[in-house]
């Protein structure tokens, strides 16, 4: 079974994707590392290889989830398999 | 441990060191030099002349780190023997002293009062003594603890934290056992994980040092700053291949130290490490020549560069092993790619098995396998400067 999405850690909130693309609307399935657990997510938006997509539901504000700590802040709400990336996620530092 | 390597041939010098490399080094003190410098090494044939942009009228903890660098990059292991070309004596002679301390040979030329033409003269016989006295030096069989190996990623995106840099980790985890002399720097990029990476210190110590070393750069780029350096940190190339904030890619940077390794020190910009085999932290840029320049200079003599991207960079002294996690890169750049670890990726490899074929390919480029970066004749070389000259 193909892999599409892999997430470091249990509490991440994106994961990313390891294939050419993830269509929109695709069921794609993901490998969590740390539980060696699989998911499935539909994807509600074309996301490319290596870009994020989000495994819950995040609110604008929300603190981003990945290799179980704090990546940034989300500046816009984002659905549960929606594209994460710098057009709705911010650094926290600069 | 997975291989059955435990030594490799190298090249045993004076003080005790070993080399990978043979280099015949032809080194100018300062930039105006460098002509001369590139004369000498089209005279004769196996020197390696690494011209560069500095070395007038520094002064202070820039001038320090500049003498550090450049005498380092002599002194490296990888070097059989030094020509230094100067404008004038004094600082020419400085970096002779330096470099001797080693025991290997090296000799000094200044062009005042004699011209470049009769000082290429003079460097260019002393050139080719070295030269023929290296090629007739042997590699002899060394233990792996002989290896002191630097690391650096460079444009990563999201498949460096998830394949790429783990399979580093994983050799560092298998190598720092056997007594391996390690180094991991980018202070900048570790902002967002710097908590997590001062944890991974065997000593309160190396801790300290590692938190007043971050806390030191992150107040310079809040006083520099004139936005959230979109764009340059992350670079644009991480930010097309999926990194979206710094934190992000920190916490894929530190990946590379692996699962158990702890650093036990850390080090100044070009400082040759001195509490013995083990992972150092060494306060660097993170752009990618002038973090490998560094590394080079405090003596580690094998470079691994995990890239996302695809970043294409090598060293004049230190091999520089690429190896990446994205299939594109390895597809489209397979001309600079040394291993292709995408198979973590699909599933079809695991951390230990990458971790066994880096330490393998390690060992092949140690031995005198060249890298692509040393076969496309990248020799990037760039000294880290503090601040403006006098």
């Amino acid at each position: 079974m193909t892999t599409h999405f892999i997430a470091h850690d249990a509490a991440d909130t994106v994961g990313v994707v390891v294939v050419e693309k993830v269509l929109a609307g695709q069921e794609a399935t993901g490998w969590i590392m740390e539980t060696n657990e699989t998911v499935t997510i539909k994807a509600l938006v074309e996301v490319p290889l290596g870009h994020k997509l989000a495994l819950a539901d995040i609110k604008n504000e929300d603190t981003i989830i990945k290799y179980g700590n704090d990546i940034g802040r989300a500046v816009s709400d984002i659905p549960k398999g929606g594209y994460v990336h710098v057009h709705n996620v911010k650094t926290k530092r600069w | 441990m997975g291989n059955s390597q435990q030594s490799f041939f190298g090249f045993l010098r004076e003080n005790g060191r070993v080399g990978v490399r043979n280099h015949v080094l032809i080194l100018p003190v300062d930039d105006i030099s460098n002509a001369a410098v590139e004369m000498v090494g089209h005279n004769i044939k196996g020197t390696l002349s690494i011209p560069h942009s500095y070395g007038r009228l520094q002064f202070g903890a820039d001038l320090e780190l500049f003498f550090r660098t450049i005498i380092g990059t002599g002194r490296n292991p990888n070097v059989a023997a030094v020509v230094v070309i100067g404008i004038e004596p004094g600082w020419t002679q400085r970096v002779v002293d330096g470099i001797a301390q080693t025991g290997k040979p090296v000799s000094g030329f200044s062009i005042e009062g004699e011209g470049d033409l009769k000082t290429v003269a003079k460097a260019s016989r002393k050139a080719q003594e070295y030269v023929q006295w290296a090629t007739e030096l042997q590699r002899e069989e060394c233990p792996l603890s002989d290896l002191w190996i630097s690391v650096k990623c460079g444009e990563s995106d999201t498949t460096s934290g998830l394949g790429s840099n783990p399979a580093v980790g994983n050799l560092m985890d298998k190598l720092d056992p056997l007594g391996v002399h390690l180094c991991f720097g980018e202070t900048s990029e570790l902002t967002g994980a710097e908590q997590v990476c001062a944890n991974r210190s065997s000593t309160s110590e190396a801790k300290e040092k590692f938190l007043n070393t971050w806390n030191a750069y992150n107040d310079f780029i809040l006083e520099n700053k004139t936005n959230d350096l979109s764009e340059s940190q992350p670079t644009k190339g991480n930010i097309a291949g999926g990194l979206t904030t710094i934190e992000e890619k920190a916490f894929g940077n530190l990946q590379k130290i692996g699962k158990t390794t702890n650093f036990i020190d850390v080090l100044e910009p070009a400082e040759e490490p001195t509490k013995g085999p083990g992972l150092y932290f060494m306060d660097t840029s993170s752009a990618a020549a002038e973090c490998v320049t560094l590394q080079a200079a405090a003596g580690f003599t094998v470079h691994l560069f995990p890239t996302g991207q695809g970043n294409v960079i090598g060293n004049p002294i230190e091999p520089v092993i690429k190896l990446t996690a994205n299939p594109n890169t390895a597809a489209t750049m397979s001309e600079h790619i040394d291993l292709d670890v995408s198979g973590i990726l699909k599933r079809e490899m695991n951390l230990d098995q990458a971790g066994s074929e880096l330490v393998n390919i390690t060992v092949r480029t140690a031995n005198g396998r060249h890298t692509c970066a040393e076969s496309l004749g990248h020799r990037e070389f760039v000294l880290t400067k503090l601040f403006r000259s006098a």
